[in-house]
């Protein structure tokens, strides 16, 4: 025999009914509680962001799309060499295995680099990036970044990988940066 | 020298009781014990240790100062401690010390990522250091050769590459250079580091300061995969590494495997890989149609290839050395089952030209024997090696280390005896020059010798080398070349029985083919007179690669299938062969580079497989069976080499039954009785030896029927009177080791493709009014070869030498025994 033997008769035991006052407050009283706060910031104007004619600030520190960069000239002509000399330690340490990195050697005649090699073919896979940002950690010279641009979205997946040329290009800046305070 | 004697002694490391033989170093012995003591230079390949790099720093109870753990033999009771805060201290001040001037350019550094610097820094180094003063700077990167890239400034003078230059291949070119601080890693008058070994270095170098022109900037360690295989560019079979990237060979590494090539290898192992992946490389069928090689589809090509059926009994078929045992045994099956025909044959430059015939079914058995054969840790050890008719240095490069380390650290005794002067002339103790092709009459006169049936009479030389072999102790491994021919095989089997060679473990005879899969594919029954494992054949023998020259330029032979091979290019008689593919009414080639007789005569061809796409087996010189392993995918639309045989074999009338590389090993395993029980897991990574097991016993060598002919005429040693009366030559030919199409179309070897050098005595040299490097012509019969005159003492007067196998005045065109020579 179970130590628990309800028997075979089952009492059921009731509230007590509520009275009308008790129950319409039971009926609308949290709506009401909730409606007070929409009033509340109805008077405040609407704060929705109209995207994409308008676009949501992100910090500074906001990792998006990756830049690729180049040593500052002032010549706009003459843009300087590549930061990146190829050494392949932002595919070392990506956890999603999305960046491909080959390298070759500078010659006198293509000086591309300010080392001795450089990144001949270097591709980020973005459908696969997870943007935690270890690329960035990695690089001994600070040649890639984390950006702040967020739309990247594509019709195809193999638009999704970007290539060095398109790293390295000036991105349009869209996306607006968040100021001080805000 | 026999292998010496091991005892087991006692010591304490860190406070653990290790067990280690006497005379191992500390650092060998504490690994053991898996306490790890960093090092650099260290490496016990290289011989003796040099405590050049002081990383090893220990503290041993009773020694005041801290020792290098490195030099430091074992001593029972000794007791070690590698923890201590002196050690840590010491090890830090190293590490310090040893980037004071290297630049730490580890991201553009082909070493990065698998560097022992940078490994052993971050173990055992400080983190930070306290020098702010410049480094010392070099120009960089500058080619050391076109094969190997230096960089100075990462540097860290540990000896290791001047210790392989000096000690291994012994070619005495790496040498430091300044003192001090400023000591530096460079060559005599800075030629260039050309050497066959020069490779080596490279995956010596503990620090990025060596490293490979081709494969520069390629990949990084975490791009890439390592897949095991087998080298079978030449019968030293070295196990390797290859290095793959995004399904293509990036780099060859050597796969340490002491029973074969005991870590190192040739540049042509090394760097030839780049054959894979060049646009040369054919990888798609291609049938001739309107006179000319146009590529198709397999379907296509293997309806014209199945037109060989149509040609029964009249197919001649040749086996390049490449070849595994299991394509040698489906080529085999192909031409004696379901082509009706024997003449079949691997043997390739053996018993033709200059050299003897080839060695017949009876005598190979009988050399075969298990109890016969050496292995190659056996040369090490033996009391005296003697060459018979090879130069270990061309025919199989990595045996050459093997001789050199032997005789260097082990005392062995080394003799030579051959036409052409060898590249161990230097460290043999006795060397007998013969004419060329003499070597097999020079091998019955030292057995006459040896076994006292010509007691009084013998030739001074060859009784002081008879003496040698005879009472220099036991154990006496002769490695020989097929060129021997048939006369010296048969002479052979005597001197092995007057030397009781079969009744020494350490003992024997090792036998360096042509093909560098020679002896599989004769295991395999790919010769015109033996089946599978030296067995008799039901039918008469077949022709041999001669024969079936000759065969095919009169008509009897109508269609040839050539398997990895072009025999214009490869074998002797180039005229013949020509006129032989010519005749042919159809050629059926499996090739990866169309050489000059495929391009010219090919009906079909088949692309081939390289070494890195191949799965099968091989057996090297001394009867170790090694698997050849899939590295990388086939590229293009090239098949596997078993798979193309067997449907050839069923469009042809044959049911092979072979649906997978396994049916074909299981059918080789079943067809030689030697293998029998053998399996790829029993292979496994470092092959198996088959005279070593128990199944051997099935080779059963009998006595040999053939005698070698008449009693020998001369002992060989003196050149033809008749020719040298006229002034002509005699022509002797070698297979040089660049001389390969793998060579010729690897970008980064094009520069050691050799060009036709006429080797010639100073004397003849003088009496012929030729400096050394001179241009000359070489003339015989019409033929006329350019060539540069290198004058070599070791030349027997009388004697000159031309290499085979080239693309240009090649050796192969000529057919007489002697030549003209004179100035261009």
């Amino acid at each position: 025999m179970s130590p628990y033997d309800p028997g075979s008769v089952v009492k059921v035991i009731r509230a007590p009914a509520p009275g009308a006052v008790r129950g319409a407050y039971r009926v609308f009283g949290e709506t009401l509680r909730g409606l007070k706060t929409t009033f509340m910031r109805v008077v405040e104007g609407p704060i929705t962001i109209q995207y994409p004619e308008e676009k949501t600030p992100v910090y500074p520190r906001f990792r998006g799309r990756h830049k690729l960069h180049r040593f500052e000239t002032s010549d706009p002509a003459n843009p300087g060499l590549e930061k990146c000399v190829g050494c392949s330690l932002c595919a070392a340490a990506c956890p999603a295995d999305c960046i491909r990195v080959v390298a070759a050697e500078n010659t006198p005649d293509n000086r591309v680099s300010a080392g001795e090699r450089y990144a001949a073919v270097y591709e980020i896979n973005l459908s696969r990036c997870i943007f935690c940002g270890y690329c960035e950690i990695a690089c001994p010279f600070d040649a890639i970044t984390m950006g702040h641009d967020y739309e990247m979205s594509d019709y195809t997946r193999s638009d999704l990988i970007f290539t060095k040329e398109m790293l390295l290009a000036e991105p349009i800046e869209r996306t607006p940066l968040r100021r001080e305070g805000e | 020298m026999p292998r010496p004697e091991r005892k087991t002694i006692q010591l304490t490391i860190d406070g653990r009781e290790v067990q280690a033989i006497e005379g191992t170093m500390l650092v060998d012995a504490a690994k053991q014990a898996d306490v790890e003591i960093p090092y650099f230079c260290y490496e016990p390949k290289l011989g003796n240790p040099v405590g050049a790099c002081r990383m090893c720093l220990v503290e041993i109870e009773g020694i005041p100062k801290l020792q290098t753990s490195c030099s430091t033999p074992v001593k029972d009771g000794m007791v070690v401690h590698t923890r201590t805060e002196r050690v840590r201290h010491a090890q830090n001040a190293v590490v310090e010390f040893l980037l004071v001037n290297h630049p730490l350019d580890c991201p553009v550094c082909d070493k990065g990522g698998e560097c022992p610097l940078q490994d052993i820094t971050f173990g055992w180094g400080l983190g930070h250091s306290r020098v702010i003063e410049p480094k010392r700077h070099f120009v960089k990167p500058l080619a050391l050769s076109p094969l190997v890239a230096i960089d100075r400034e990462r540097c860290i003078l540990c000896y290791r590459c001047v210790r392989f230059s000096q000690e291994i291949s012994e070619d005495y070119q790496l040498i430091f250079t300044e003192r001090g601080s400023h000591a530096f890693v460079a060559t005599h008058d800075g030629h260039p580091y050309v050497a066959p070994f020069s490779g080596n270095i490279v995956e010596l170098c503990p620090v990025g300061a060596l490293t490979a022109q081709p494969y520069r900037f390629r990949a990084r360690p975490w791009d890439i995969e390592g897949g095991a295989g087998v080298c079978t560019l030449c019968p030293s079979q070295c196990n390797v590494t290859f290095t793959v990237r995004d399904e293509k060979v990036m780099r060859v590494l050597a796969r340490d495997n002491e029973g074969v090539d005991d870590g190192w290898l040739c540049d042509k192992g090394r760097f030839a890989y780049q054959a894979i992946h060049v646009d040369e490389r054919i990888t798609r069928p291609l049938v001739r149609d309107a006179g000319v090689l146009r590529p198709t589809s397999w379907e296509r090509a293997l309806e014209a290839a199945a037109g060989l059926a149509r040609h029964r009994g009249r197919v001649g078929t040749i086996v390049g050395g490449q070849a595994s045992n299991e394509e040698g045994l489906l080529l085999a099956r192909l031409s004696r089952e379901a082509l009706g025909s024997s003449d079949i044959d691997s043997r390739g430059m053996a018993g033709s030209g200059e050299a003897g015939a080839p060695i017949p079914a009876d005598l190979a058995r009988v050399l075969a024997a298990p109890a016969l054969q050496a292995s190659v840790p056996d040369i090490e050890f033996a009391h005296t090696v003697l060459l018979l008719g090879c130069d270990p240095r061309d025919d199989a490069p990595i045996l050459d280390l093997r001789i050199r380390k032997g005789v260097r650290r082990h005392g062995v005794r080394l003799a030579i005896a051959t036409a052409r002067p060898t590249a161990l002339e230097a460290n043999a103790k006795l060397g007998v020059r013969c004419e060329p092709g003499g070597e097999g009459r020079l091998a019955a006169a030292l057995a006459q010798a040896i076994d006292g049936t010509v007691d009084a009479g013998a030739p001074a030389e060859i009784a002081e080398l008879a003496q040698l072999l005879r009472d220099g102790g036991e154990d006496v491994v002769i490695l020989y070349g097929e060129r021997i021919g048939a006369e010296g095989a048969a002479a052979l089997v005597r001197i092995a029985r007057a030397l009781r060679l079969a009744e020494r473990d350490g003992a024997g005879l090792i036998c360096l083919p042509a093909g560098a899969n020679g002896r599989g594919l004769r295991e395999a029954g790919a010769v015109p007179d033996a089946g599978p494992g030296h067995g008799e054949l039901d039918g008469p023998a077949g022709r041999g690669c001669a024969e079936i020259a000759e065969a095919a330029a009169t008509g009897e032979i109508t269609a040839l299938h050539l398997f990895g091979t072009d025999p214009v290019r490869e074998l002797p008689d180039r005229a013949l062969w020509r006129r032989a593919m010519r005749s042919a009414a159809l050629v059926v080639a499996h090739a990866s580079v169309l050489t000059e007789g495929l391009a010219e005569h090919a009906t079909v061809v088949f692309p081939a497989e390289s070494h890195a796409e191949k799965d099968g087996t091989v057996v090297h010189p001394d009867g170790r069976l090694q698997r050849l392993r899939i590295a990388i995918a086939h590229p293009g639309e090239v098949r596997p080499g078993w798979a193309v045989l067997a449907e050839l074999a069923r469009r042809c009338g044959l049911e092979t039954g072979v649906r997978h590389a396994v049916d074909a090993f299981e059918q080789l395993v079943a067809a030689v009785p030697v293998y029998e029980g053998l399996t790829l897991e029993e292979i496994g990574g470092g092959g198996v030896r088959w005279p070593e097991r128990p199944q051997a016993s099935a080779l059963a060598p009998g006595e040999p029927t053939t005698t070698g002919g008449e009693a020998p005429s001369g002992d060989g040693r003196a050149p033809d009177a008749a020719a040298a009366s006229n002034g002509a030559l005699r022509l002797g030919t070698y297979r040089p080791l660049w001389a390969a199409p793998e060579c010729e179309i690897s970008p980064s070897l094009k520069f050691l493709v050799p060009r036709q050098r006429l080797e010639l005595s100073p004397a003849d040299a003088r009496r012929l009014g030729i400096d050394d490097g001179a241009e000359v012509v070489v003339a015989q019969n019409g033929t006329r070869l350019n060539a540069t005159a290198v004058v070599r003492t070791g030349v027997q007067e009388g004697s000159a030498f031309l290499a085979q196998g080239l693309a240009a005045d090649s050796a192969n065109e000529l057919t007489e025994p002697t030549i003209e020579v004179s100035a261009r």
